[in-house]
């Protein structure tokens, strides 16, 4: 488990786990190139130029330039911020509460835990789209909705696996001994499920993270996530593809920039899933 | 009045089959500075009698009777006040010394917990009443072992750390269940002198649980056999090994291999199987494996009687045959 763990020996191996370093690379590079938006991009990501409009890469626009000459790379980059600030507040949102239901359950079993689980289940039949777009039709579009939208449905994600893996912890038998200490359950909880089940919420966040850019995207394809005009790579597929047949390129890149973020989540975490189990690693 | 009083104490497990007695009618007495082995097959109710002892039982489960604590029940007890005495006034060592340390604290943590639970001890003072436990328990190197992880001990190392967790609030009691059932055999002696040193030291009451007839022989001034959930025989220690009254104790004790003798043919077992908890006979749960069961066993249960009327010590065994036993001449 990831208690035998050593941090220099999670290192070494995280280092020889091809697909968990490609991940790494790649989420690596959109977080940079996020950061580095904030202060620096090749143009303004807002700027209107319409005699520079629709151009092909060159040596000036690197990614060509939009439907209004805007500079794409600069929104690609300005983009990766809108995912990431959406992604980490919805992932963050569903697995403070999401994990605080799971640990509940797991503790009290019986009835809340059948209320906490039926609830999530309730809440799992709604797509995360229609939540999304419920949340529109009564606030408007924007992006606190699809942010809440998200979180809402991280909840149940996060609440049922910590759940499972909590149940299985409580019947360790240090557990037992901890009971036997004196100590009560909310102290046990803290003190001894959550730091067993860390590394399963930390996995999860990651694939979460990967979903949620995803959702993300298509919510702004839709028109009812991030609003113009902050750059948002949903937003800048659906607006390219009036433009598909006279220069495919610029729909092409904010497509690239969804495939690598996402995958690249979703590869580290998949690596940090065999890294911090071995006994899944092995059996690879 | 006894330091801890047990009596008439029933268990029922709720199962797939329903409810389901694990425990039948347990009563005993414990004093300051005693102890008590219980001794029987996997299955007899040993630990889940002392899982009730500690308000620990699975969710589900019903408890009657009385466990009196200086006179106070803790059945009448709520779970605050329960958590306030575990730890506290009555600690249990449990048998897996590898799976009963949490992996991802340090054991100085660990052992540190009850001290600040219960004693409100923390930091520096909790640290140095740390090392002494740990030097107590005779853990070598404590100063640097406080800070290992519990993967980096071994098995009795970590047995020791467990007895250093359950002594840091000096309890009155020390329940150990099977303390010694996944050690060495040279590490066993060494944790079962350590215990016996510290409950002569302090002066608490100790009910240890075995399987192994060596372990309770070394260690305890009284002795209980359990089978099927309740005591069939219970004495002092002396007087029991002595004159072993029930045929289960005696088959126990025939079955023990001993080192030295010779073997003609296989070792000695009990014929049978213990009993589903959920179909034990309507009398002597033992009869169907009792070589002098005979009508009455299979319709009554048998009451505790005095072994040896004639002498003084309570030597008690629950058996409708005891009677039989001076023909027999089947004292081991």
């Amino acid at each position: 488990m990831t208690t035998q763990t050593t941090v220099p020996g999670f290192i070494h191996r995280a280092l020889r786990h091809r697909s968990f370093m490609i991940g790494l690379i790649f989420t690596g590079t959109m977080i940079f190139l996020a950061l580095l938006s904030l202060f620096w991009t090749p143009h303004s990501s807002t700027e209107i130029v319409i005699t520079q409009r629709l151009k092909p890469p060159n040596m000036n626009h690197w990614f060509g330039t939009d439907q209004f000459g805007r500079d794409i790379l600069s929104m690609i980059m300005t983009g990766a911020q809108t995912s990431i600030v959406v992604g980490l507040i919805a992932v963050s949102l569903g697995a403070v509460l999401g994990a605080a239901l799971g640990l509940w359950a797991a503790a009290r079993r019986g009835w809340t835990e059948d209320v906490i689980m039926r609830l999530s289940d309730l809440n799992m039949a709604f797509p995360v789209i229609l939540i999304a777009i419920l949340l529109t039709a009564g606030w408007g579009p924007g992006i606190t909705n699809a942010i809440i939208a998200l979180g809402i449905f991280n909840i149940s994600l996060f609440a049922r696996q910590v759940r499972a893996a909590g149940i299985a912890m409580w019947e360790r038998e240090f557990i037992l001994a901890a009971r036997a200490a004196g100590k009560d359950d909310l102290a046990i909880t803290f003190e001894h499920i959550l730091p067993n089940i860390i590394s399963v919420i930390v996995v999860q966040a990651t694939i979460s993270f990967a979903v949620a850019i995803l959702a993300e995207a298509a919510l702004s394809y839709l028109g009812v996530g991030s609003q113009p005009p902050n750059p948002s790579w949903g937003r800048m597929l659906s607006e390219s593809q009036s433009y598909i047949f006279l220069t495919p390129v610029i729909a092409l890149w904010p497509g690239l920039a969804i495939v690598f973020s996402v995958l690249g989540l979703n590869l580290m975490g998949d690596g940090l899933r065999d890294l911090v189990d071995p006994r899944l690693a092995r059996q690879r | 009045m006894p330091l801890l009083k047990v009596q008439d104490l029933r268990v029922e497990l709720q199962t797939s089959r329903g409810m389901v007695p694990a425990v039948r009618g347990v009563s005993f007495a414990l004093e300051a500075g005693g102890t008590l082995g219980v001794v029987g097959e996997s299955g007899c109710g040993k630990s889940i009698t002392a899982l009730a002892l500690m308000g620990l039982l699975p969710d589900g489960a019903t408890t009657s009777g009385r466990i009196e604590l200086d006179g106070e029940n803790l059945l009448d007890l709520d779970e605050a006040a329960l958590c306030r005495i575990r730890g506290n006034r009555i600690a249990m060592i449990f048998q897996e010394p590898m799976t009963s340390l949490n992996p991802v604290h340090r054991i100085g943590r660990q052992i540190a917990e009850p001290l600040r639970l219960h004693r409100g001890l923390t930091g520096a003072n909790a640290r140095d009443e740390v090392l002494r436990l740990l030097d107590r328990v005779g853990l070598p190197d404590s100063a640097k072992r406080i800070d290992a992880y519990p993967h980096q001990m071994s098995g009795g190392q970590r047995q020791r750390v467990m007895i250093a967790m359950a002594l840091s609030c000096a309890p009155d009691i020390l329940l150990a269940d099977e303390p010694t059932t996944a050690l060495d055999v040279t590490i066993q002696g060494q944790i079962l002198d350590l215990i016996n040193e510290l409950v002569e030291e302090s002066g608490m009451g100790l009910v240890l649980i075995s399987h192994d007839l060596g372990v309770i022989g070394e260690t305890s001034d009284n002795v209980a056999v359990m089978y099927g959930g309740a005591m069939v025989e219970q004495g002092p220690a002396g007087s029991l090994f002595g004159q072993l009254a029930h045929p289960y104790s005696q088959g126990l004790f025939a079955a023990v291999p001993r080192v030295g003798e010779a073997h003609d043919g296989p070792l000695q077992t009990i014929p049978g199987t213990v009993p589903e908890l959920a179909d034990l006979p309507t009398g002597c749960a033992f009869a169907e494996r009792c070589a002098k069961a005979s009508d009455i066993c299979w319709a009554q249960v048998p009451a505790m009687e005095l072994v040896a009327p004639d002498r003084q010590r309570e030597h008690r065994a629950a058996c409708h045959h005891l009677d039989d036993r001076h023909q027999d001449g089947a004292v081991p």
